[in-house]
């Protein structure tokens, strides 16, 4: 990287982060765009190293870099646009969170930023979405933060006749270490436990003797079927690390390689958090035989989750996805008015906010049995064990597999895109649509729409139509056409 | 399981009310939407339609240092593409993004200019009030006339979809580096040139101004410098000084880090000469020498002239455009990838991500992947896409990859030119074959065509004209650079298109030499096994009773030359018993390879209806069996028999029968006798089909399947049928309207499985006589039935076949196969369907089909269902417990076995190829009773 930089923003506050592992991240930084000045830096957060990578002076060098060009800003109100930078002269890639705030009385334009090596591009890039979307949370409520510490200011100095400009916008960067944090340590975690790209099928229950072997024919089936209806989203707890990975290994077999390298392994000594958005990950119980999912956190999840405990064998999952997309759009949104409405800094305090908005209950039970079984698994299941293992016959049935299901899932969006002329018209035969593409059983449906969601987001939301109707419903509804 | 924080306040009944508004609402611009696709119109591809143009593009921005950001121009070149976007705007903004962090030009300290070579950045950036985001990808290259000798470019892929960008994200930058690096490659190249000519005119006037200050010298008598001579002097200090810079400049763009040239599959010859290149640089120690040695051996054609000796510091006011800069053929070559990239990425993005997963899972797979996947077809094109640009034309020819792309001779003449960076160009003709060269030349010639070309001009031109207040000052480099490639381009078309007649009929006499080469070494009688033979005359008597009759199927060796038969007579000895004979008399043989044991099976009814009476040799039939051992087969009748027929008469897949002969196999169980031989075809027009060109594009799936569709919907007897097709059985489509019956043969194709990897045994359409043979490698066949008196004849000669095959008679309607019960068929082939498009239903099948492999791949490998469990257990044991299996496990039912069994044996053959794709076809001989399906 090179050294030739252009001196720091003077008074560059900074913190260092005192991280477990190796961290792959460089730097977060915050920057705004001075009116005066152009792009400045407010705020560096660093992970604590004896190594200095990088210096202050080219984080900050970096960090206004990612706002140059941003005078040209064409954003939609409320936008948070993303700006992803690989600079091959500084070796570094940059990803920046672009939005528009209001601070100093003014409307300005702001960056948080993370910094990596470019060494890591290929590991970065399927986390990509996962640390878009939490910044991007954490600056919707930073921004209403800014808003509301403009107004009190205002208020301060027409009561008071004094200036406190210099102290605005300062009590954002709490709010923002509070995910900067939290980023840093998943992104740590995952450069030491994530599953790798290939996976050998000899580590997984794929490769026991016959079905049964490792554990319960009726479990396996239930979870592999359950992980794949909730679009292979899957948290999977137990007291055994090396039960939960080999459980971890086998439902990642049915990942592609870049989900695969969005998922976690177990660590063995001590559990990781829960974290949003991984698609599959491990997690030990505490010595009480407990873990606690954070509910927030699991609503924040882009896809509905499987929850699949390894000691007692149970299997939950949360409803499809758009009910989960409106149930957690509806949290979002109470969260983020109840923030609105607060009126001190502890009401703001991210745990008790919601506790403030008596308006939204969300459903607590959010996991429920698997309701719906499947042909698909179930044949693939009673199929595979029939093969030897130890070859290679289990990976290529696997594979073929797999093809049958992205093949059944392109033919399902083909089919109601031509049905509905590309969203133009409503969607109406899904008793149809099983019976013409042999996805009669209810738990088939649900596995081949769930990887169509992945392929085509929105897809659910389209189909089933009112979110709030359970999905049953919904097609009972249907089915009457 | 649910942390308490989260969850301890949640009390209210009330679920799903919305908020009280008792309390200031939050702002929608601080909330996030409650239906994420809502708010454009609800539905998962309305999305992709808030954006002003209509579909994604590449736009090519420059940083002029005298307008400002400014487009240059777009591909596709079509002002529909890009509509009312603005492109003003969005170059402006794309270019101001400061990614250029290292120092270009004269650093403090330094003696002379500096070029730093910058490595390219690549930003993702959008303006989502536009709704456009793109993949920048930034590189910088060299102008001696330029401020700090560089000129800022970007390319940028537009897209509507960000998500699209940020997955596709390794896929764009690998092939938009290969687009920067091939316009880096010869920027570097017309920078040296430049540099070269102006050290060439420096050195001119030099010497000029050396000439007069001497004269003046001399002329000097008064004992002091008059102010013309301290002018003059001062003048050629400065050309000396400008030497010195210019030098210094070439020997740094000369040295050029060899590691940095990352265009991968380099041709050696390119960079064994850049390598050289480079080496010649670092051996010259001098560079004044070095470059005064290249200085006058490379361009011997340029006359130096008189220049007035300025800072190279300076710059004209007139920038060289993109083309210029980079060289026509480097220029041609990148708009080339860059078509291709527009190419590869076009389209939605769910399509793009199914097709990609799509191909890592059938490589996962190659032992299933010959019976139903286009997979060698594909892999090759997708992998030819890859590393190939597209020609931008619309009479696009196979496109070559960047770095394989020759250049046309008549740009550079190879003993005109020798460059001093990478003269790759004169390197890589001088490497290449006469052959070899006589095919690049034509893949050249077909590349630069002459309307891609004017296209490109087309979109110069409008990318200029859209820079707004530029227009003036690009309006009249644009003139310029019009008339240098119209010149261009005459050079191109006219002394090229004799190699392109030339080349096809190279390569055309390659492939005759090729199947010269079948006919000498395999000739295809030699392959027919001995026991075989004997039928095959019985077949020619066969026909012979119908031989009156044209719209009969001749079963003859050779149906427009009878002599051979007499020949074959005396060659082979085994030929007179007539076909039935040979079918049903044969020497009993156990030790024949059987590739599959094929369970005893019996159509429970037996004694249904049949419509078409059971032929007369029948009976003879039962319990055959037939020896089609290879042992016998001589060598020297092989070679007679190669020169008795012409070369067009050999079936290239008989090469690949021979190796294998002893694989022939007859599977005879109960009164459902199966025979698998191999052998090769003797008749005219019998070799394969080749894949129609596009076997596999878009467009041949979606007619396909819409065909596919029609015939499932119109003919109540699709699904027997379909049966046919997929249990091996040969179904013969007779009818006398070619277009009508081609493009049924063509739809029912996608239900035939392959032999192997090189063609489906399907043929389109076939007018002369059908022999028996053609039943083995042909699976699918379009016979003419001849309008006259003899047609009644044709159905009657087919009808003694219908043991050997399916006819569907599209006049009559009518269809004489099997009978089927299954249950696969009908949810492969259902005529309730409500699928609307034909590639939808390509869609369906496809999937279909993989399924039914994988079965077909799970009964072949399973270990324990095809050995005998213990010594003493009978093969009607393992037979009965294989049914079992297909039954319980794959849920089979009656006829669904066969086709699973069929594809099970196909697999075992194709598995036990030491080469995978040389699977011989087989021979199946099913004597089952038909039935006559009518409308």
């Amino acid at each position: 990287m090179s050294t030739i930089c252009p001196p720091p923003s003077p008074a560059v506050a900074k913190t260092e982060i005192a991280l477990s592992g190796e961290s792959p991240l460089l730097a977060a930084t915050f920057a705004y765009w001075d009116n005066i000045l152009g792009p400045r830096v407010r705020h560096i957060w660093a992970p604590k190293t004896d190594q200095v990578l990088l210096s202050d002076g080219e984080i900050t060098f970096l960090a206004n870099h990612t706002l140059n060009g941003e005078i040209l800003r064409n954003a939609e109100s409320g936008a948070i646009d993303v700006k992803f930078f690989v600079l091959s002269e500084k070796g570094v890639i940059i990803v920046s969170l672009i939005f528009d705030g209001n601070w100093n009385g003014d409307r300005s334009t702001y960056g948080l930023s993370i910094i990596l090596p470019q060494t890591e591009l290929s590991f970065y890039l399927p986390l990509h979405r996962v640390c878009v979307d939490r910044l991007t949370h954490i600056i919707r409520k930073g921004r209403i933060w800014m808003h509301k510490e403009r107004q009190e200011n205002v208020q301060k100095i027409v009561l008071e006749g004094t200036e406190r400009m210099e102290d605005q916008g300062q009590s954002i960067i709490p709010m923002l270490t509070g995910e900067v944090i939290p980023v840093m340590e998943l992104l740590a975690s995952m450069k030491s436990h994530s599953v790798p790209e290939d996976i050998d099928i000899a580590d997984t229950v794929l490769n026991d003797d016959d079905i049964g072997d490792s554990c319960h024919e009726g479990f396996l089936l239930n979870a592999i079927s359950s992980h794949l209806q909730t679009c292979g989203c899957s948290v999977v707890v137990g007291s055994s690390a090396e039960k939960v990975n080999k459980i971890v290994r086998t439902l990642c077999l049915f990942l592609t390689p870049a989900e695969r390298k969005c998922s976690r392994l177990c660590e063995a000594e001590s559990s990781f958090k829960y974290e949003s958005g991984l698609f599959v990950q491990g997690l030990l119980k505490d010595a009480t035989g407990s873990f606690v999912l954070p509910f927030r956190q699991v609503m924040y999840a882009p896809y509905p989750t499987t929850h699949i405990d390894v000691d007692v064998n149970t299997v939950k999952q949360m409803p499809p996805c758009h009910e989960h997309i409106y149930n957690q759009r509806r949290y979002m949104r109470s969260e983020l008015t109840a923030f609105w409405r607060a009126t001190s800094e502890e009401d703001m305090a991210q745990d008790t906010i919601i506790y403030t908005d008596e308006s939204f209950t969300p459903d607590l039970n959010i996991f429920q049995d698997v309701l719906h079984r499947d042909t698909l698994v179930k044949a693939f299941l009673d199929q595979v064990f029939h093969l030897k293992p130890g070859l290679s016959l289990r990976s290529t049935f696997l594979a073929q597999f797999l093809l049958i299901l992205h093949r059944k899932a392109l033919t399902l969006i083909k089919y109601i895109e031509d049905d509905t002329q590309k969203g133009k018209k409503p969607f109406k035969s899904l008793r149809n649509l099983k019976i013409d593409l042999d996805l009669t059983a209810e738990g088939d449906l649900n596995i081949i729409m769930a990887l169509a969601e992945k392929i085509k987001p929105g897809l659910h939301s389209f189909i089933f139509g009112r979110p709030f109707y359970t999905s049953v419903q919904e097609r009972d509804v249907l089915m009457t056409f | 399981m649910i942390s308490a924080p989260d969850v301890v306040a949640f009390t209210k009944e009330d679920e799903y009310e919305e908020e009280p508004y008792n309390e200031p609402a939050l702002p929608e611009e601080y909330s996030v939407p409650l239906f994420p696709y809502a708010s454009q119109g609800a539905n998962p591809w309305s999305k992709l339609s808030g954006a002003k143009f209509s579909r994604d593009f590449i736009l090519i921005s420059e940083f002029s240092e005298q307008v400002g950001p400014q487009p240059l121009l777009t591909i596709p070149n079509d002002t529909k593409v890009f509509g009312t976007f603005d492109l003003n705007y969005f170059s402006l903004r794309i270019m101001s993004v400061d990614y250029q962090a290292s120092f270009v030009g004269h650093p403090p300290g330094s003696a002379y200019p500096k070029l730093n070579f910058v490595e390219d950045s690549k930003v993702v950036l959008g303006d989502s009030k536009e709704g456009a985001f793109a993949y920048v990808h930034h590189l910088t290259l060299y102008d001696l006339e330029a401020r700090g000798f560089v000129r800022p470019f970007c390319m940028a892929y537009i897209s509507a979809d960000q998500h699209k960008i940020m997955q596709q994200f390794q896929e764009l930058s690998a092939e938009f580096s290969k687009a920067s690096e091939c316009l880096k490659m010869g920027n570097r190249k017309a920078f040296a040139g430049e540099l070269e000519k102006k050290l060439k005119d420096l050195d001119y006037t030099r010497t000029v101004l050396h000439t007069e200050t001497e004269i003046q010298k001399k002329a000097n008598d008064k004992g002091f410098y008059s102010s013309q001579a301290i002018e003059k002097a001062n003048e050629l200090a400065n050309v000396e000084k400008s030497i010195i810079e210019h030098q210094d400049l070439l020997r740094q763009i000369r040295s050029y880090p060899r590691q940095k040239t990352k265009i991968p599959d380099l041709q050696p010859g390119d960079t064994e000469h850049t390598q050289d290149q480079a080496d010649q640089v670092s051996t010259t120690s001098n560079p004044e020498e070095s470059a005064n040695a290249d200085l006058y051996t490379c361009r011997p054609a340029y006359t130096p002239k008189l220049i007035k000796a300025k800072s190279t510091k300076c710059f004209d006011k007139k920038l060289k455009t993109l083309e210029e800069l980079c060289d026509t053929e480097y220029f041609t070559q990148t708009l080339a990838q860059l078509s291709h990239i527009e190419h590869m990425f076009r389209g939605d993005l769910c399509y793009l991500l199914t097709s990609q997963i799509d191909r890592v899972l059938r490589k996962q797979q190659p032992i299933t992947n010959f019976l139903f996947e286009d997979f060698v077809e594909v892999d090759d094109r997708m992998e030819k896409q890859e590393n190939v640009p597209s020609q931008p034309s619309q009479d696009r020819l196979p496109p070559k990859p960047v770095e394989e792309c020759p250049i046309p001779k008549v740009l550079i003449s190879v003993g005109s030119y020798k460059s001093s960076v990478e003269s790759v160009l004169i390197k890589m003709e001088q490497e290449l074959g006469d052959e070899e060269y006589t095919g690049v030349e034509a893949t050249e010639a077909r590349s630069f065509d002459p309307q891609e070309n004017l296209d490109y001009l087309d979109m110069d031109m409008k990318g200029s004209i859209s820079s707004g207040e530029s227009i003036e000052v690009l309006g009249t480099e644009k003139s310029a650079s019009v008339l240098s490639k119209s010149d261009s381009q005459a050079s191109l078309t006219v002394p090229l298109s004799p190699h392109v007649v030339r080349s096809k009929a190279v390569s055309h006499r390659t492939i005759s030499e090729d199947s010269i080469e079948v006919l000498s070494t395999c000739p295809s009688e030699a392959l027919i096994p001995d026991d075989f033979k004997a039928s095959y005359p019985s077949a020619i008597n066969e026909e012979e009773a119908y031989a009156d009759n044209e719209g009969a199927i001749h079963f003859q060796a050779s149906a427009g030359s009878p002599e051979p038969d007499e020949t074959q007579e005396g060659n082979l000895e085994n030929i007179p018993s007539q076909i039935d004979s040979s079918c049903c008399i044969g020497k009993e043989s156990e030790g024949h390879l059987v590739p599959l044991p094929t369970p005893a099976y019996t159509l429970s009814d037996e004694d249904s209806v049949v419509s078409i009476p059971p032929q007369r040799y029948i009976q003879k039939d039962q319990g055959l069996h037939v020896d089609f051992g290879v042992e016998n087969t001589d060598p020297s009748p092989r070679d007679n028999s190669c020169e008795m027929f012409p070369a067009y008469e050999l079936d290239p897949s008989c090469l690949l029968a021979s190796r294998d002969v002893s694989k022939m196999s007859l599977d005879n169980y109960s009164d459902t006798t199966s025979y698998m031989g191999s052998a090769a075809s003797t008749s005219s027009d019998r070799i394969p089909s080749a894949p129609p060109a596009g076997l596999s594009s878009e467009r041949h799936k979606k007619r396909a399947g819409q065909n596919a569709l029609k015939f499932i919907r119109q003919y109540p007897f699709a699904h027997p049928a379909i049966y046919s097709l997929l249990s091996g059985r040969t179904l013969v489509v007779l009818g006398e309207d070619e277009t009508i019956v081609r493009k049924l043969v063509t739809a029912l194709s996608i239900f035939v499985p392959n032999y192997g990897c090189y063609a489906k045994p399907v043929k389109h359409w076939i007018s002369s006589p059908l022999h028996i043979m053609d039943f083995q490698k042909w699976k699918l066949i379009g016979l003419q039935r001849v309008a006259s008196p003899a047609n009644v004849g044709t159905l009657h000669t087919l009808s003694r076949y219908s043991r050997y095959t399916s006819i569907l008679d599209l006049d009559s309607k009518t269809l004489r196969c099997p009978l089927y019960r299954g249950t696969l068929v009908p949810r492969l082939a259902d005529h309730r369907t409500q699928i609307k498009r034909g590639s939808t239903y390509y869609l369906h099948v496809q999937s279909m089909l993989t399924q039914l492999c994988s079965k077909a791949f799970l009964y072949t490998f399973c270990h324990h269902l095809h050995l005998p469990a213990h010594s003493e257990e009978t093969q009607e044991a393992v037979a009965s417990r294989q049914t079992s299996f297909l039954k319980l496990n794959l849920g089979l039912v009656n006829e669904d076995i066969r086709v699973v069994q069929y594809l099970a044996e196909l697999l075992k053959l194709h598995y036990m190829q030491e080469s995978p794709g040389t699977t011989h076809p087989l021979l199946r001989f099913d004597y089952v009773p038909s039935f006559l399906y009518k409308i």
